[in-house]
């Protein structure tokens, strides 16, 4: 015999952890100094 | 959207393998990479630059969309979704900007195979793009150690739209379905 769920949504929303935010970080990092070094001409001369 | 047993093994099956195969096949043009660049016999490094070529466009191109397009079946197949959680979201997020930049680097890879069929004699014009070949492929192989990485250890964290998901099914799912 089941029953179903009719609480009220009381929790708000989990926020977001530690890890995805330095993981973020170091990600944007790296994709910025990938286009800086890009733009920089350090590595694709000639594409 | 749930995928019978069957579809999500073979599905799965493809995503492991073309992810593993992608990481091969960048550590073997990373070897060539490095040869290419600091090898003395001339015909060695066109060799290479032609190898190359070839193993880019035959293997890791494909391998790199099949492990894609396969992520993304496997995700929404299953009840891992695509959004739901940081880690598989971090995944496609990454796995879409290594394949972009991976298609960009084809242009300079098909200019040195190029040259390399044409002559032994690279100039000095080309060895920053010789160089940018080992870079990046070393980077693409630390990013794919980073993409496994993830899918093994699958870090906790349900994103917001994940949270108001598992919510809507517990709101009307019985009470005795304690596994979500």
């Amino acid at each position: 015999m089941s029953q179903t769920h009719e609480k009220p949504d009381r929790r708000s929303t989990p926020s977001t952890p530690r890890w995805v935010i330095v993981f973020g970080i170091i990600a944007l990092v790296l994709a910025l100094l990938f286009v800086i070094s890009h733009f920089a001409g350090v590595g694709m001369s000639g594409h | 959207m749930t995928m019978t047993p069957g579809l999500r093994k073979f599905a799965l099956t493809a995503h492991v393998t073309s992810s593993i195969g992608w990481f091969g096949a960048v550590a073997a043009f990373l070897a060539l990479a490095i040869s290419g660049l600091t090898s003395q016999d001339a015909q060695m490094v066109r060799a290479a630059y032609l190898a190359m070529e070839l193993t880019t466009r035959f293997v890791i191109v494909p391998l790199a969309l099949v492990s894609l397009l396969s992520g993304v079946v496997s995700s929404l197949g299953t009840t891992w979704g695509l959004f739901r959680y940081y880690w598989v979201l971090l995944k496609l997020l990454i796995t879409i900007f290594a394949t972009i930049i991976l298609l960009v680097h084809t242009q300079p890879i098909d200019l040195l195979a190029g040259v390399a069929a044409k002559t032994a004699v690279f100039g000095a014009d080309l060895r920053q793009m010789r160089i940018l070949m080992v870079v990046a492929s070393g980077a693409a192989l630390v990013v794919l150690l980073v993409l496994t990485a993830l899918s093994v250890y699958e870090p906790r964290g349900v994103t917001p739209y994940g949270w108001r998901k598992q919510h809507q099914q517990r709101k009307v799912s019985p009470v005795v379905d304690a596994e979500t």
